[in-house]
């Protein structure tokens, strides 16, 4: 009684663990295929995988590399949630029946079972041109930040590139050319940067219908980030900043000046 | 599928949002009537004046109501930057929408029946 309070629940001994698969050279859509797996306090859903393959179907295709939430190899979703399979113990996963259900990332094209094609996800990351443009005189001395501005970009920052929020957005699924929810995160991070030369050109690049105009303030990346990262938070400054870039590029060229 | 509140709500708002656009079409060629003389209008007026229409009034109430609640939500989200009271917030849309709802619909919901 005390226990059902508290809302502990005993562990299963045994869980059924349901797989999403799909071989693209034989079926003509994917299924769902249940295993019978042993519960332990420790067990991971990758360690749940890995179990499978090595032990009772090695056609099964998953991508992994880490074990450490920090790749971003792992992002699938579980029970309708993306979320990193290494990061997540197979007994906190299971609904009332004792079971958990696997399938690869939604709105992406499926390769094989687990493994989705990125290729879209990482298109629009390089659209946004994630990569710093400092200038060509670097100061003597160090740039100096505001709290304000360390706080914006450790909410970029920390980012691992899983595509657990790009997957998880509705918007993606209706409209390829939307550059997505990390890409602008990512050009978020640069345009606070006070050591960036270009934040100008990044808002005219994403303050357009196919960037934070776009955006449908649906918050599914926010849910789905296992990093607890705030996108939508930044699309909704870049928006603010987009409608004064000039003003906002003026400004930090003064400052890189000074 | 990706379901949750920033998904409900969104689908909600698509759907009303249509909803109010196919209404206003409607509404625009019954009173639009008006300029084709007395007997057109009043032909068009009392084909939208029956039991089911009277009813369909407060399914657009509720359309209205939830449109511009949910659309009061998203500008306070974007004014403010309070994405981390997302959940909270569409749980008082919806909780003012059904209150507004419930104390405009029932006189609707009377006029209806008392049209039965």
């Amino acid at each position: 009684m005390l226990d059902w309070l508290k809302g502990k629940q005993e562990t299963p001994e045994t869980a059924v663990v349901r797989i999403q698969r799909f071989n693209p050279d034989v079926d003509e859509k994917p299924y769902l295929e249940e295993f019978e797996v042993a519960v332990t306090e420790d067990k991971t859903l990758l360690n749940v995988l890995h179990d499978i393959k090595t032990m009772t179907d090695g056609s099964l295709s998953y991508r992994r590399s880490c074990r450490h939430a920090i790749c971003g190899s792992c992002s699938m979703n579980i029970n309708g949630m993306n979320k990193l399979v290494c990061h997540q113990r197979l007994k906190d996963n299971l609904d009332w029946k004792g079971r958990v259900t696997i399938r690869p990332l939604p709105y992406l094209p499926i390769i094989k079972d687990l493994v989705v094609d990125r290729s879209s996800f990482w298109e629009q990351y390089e659209r946004v041109k994630p990569w710093l443009v400092p200038s060509d005189n670097l100061p003597e001395k160090e740039f100096r930040m505001t709290p304000e501005e360390v706080e914006a970009l450790r909410n970029a920052e920390t980012c691992i590139m899983c595509g657990a929020c790009y997957s998880a957005c509705p918007v993606v699924s209706m409209n390829k050319k939307y550059i997505g929810p990390h890409a602008l995160l990512k050009s978020f991070q640069r345009v606070m940067d006070p050591r960036d030369t270009i934040p100008g050109e990044r808002l005219a690049d994403v303050g357009t219908d196919e960037g934070v105009y776009r955006c449908h303030t649906i918050f599914n990346c926010i849910d789905a980030c296992p990093k607890g990262l705030d996108p939508a938070g930044a699309i909704e400054t870049l928006r603010k900043l987009a409608q004064k870039r000039e003003a906002f590029a003026a400004a930090r060229a003064e400052r890189q000046k000074a | 599928m990706y379901t949750s509140t920033g998904f409900i709500s969104f689908v909600l708002r698509r759907f009303t949002g249509v909803a109010l656009v196919i209404y206003l079409f409607i509404h625009m060629w019954v009173i639009g009537s008006a300029i084709q003389g007395p007997e057109v209008f009043d032909a068009r007026l009392g084909m939208v004046q029956s039991t089911f229409f009277k009813f369909a009034e407060i399914a657009l109430l509720a359309a209205v109501v939830y449109h511009t609640v949910d659309g009061i939500r998203i500008m306070i989200v974007h004014w403010f930057g309070v994405t981390q009271y997302r959940k909270s917030l569409f749980y008082a849309a919806i909780a003012v929408s059904a209150l507004l709802v419930i104390a405009g619909g029932i006189p609707l919901l009377l006029f209806a029946l008392e049209s039965m």
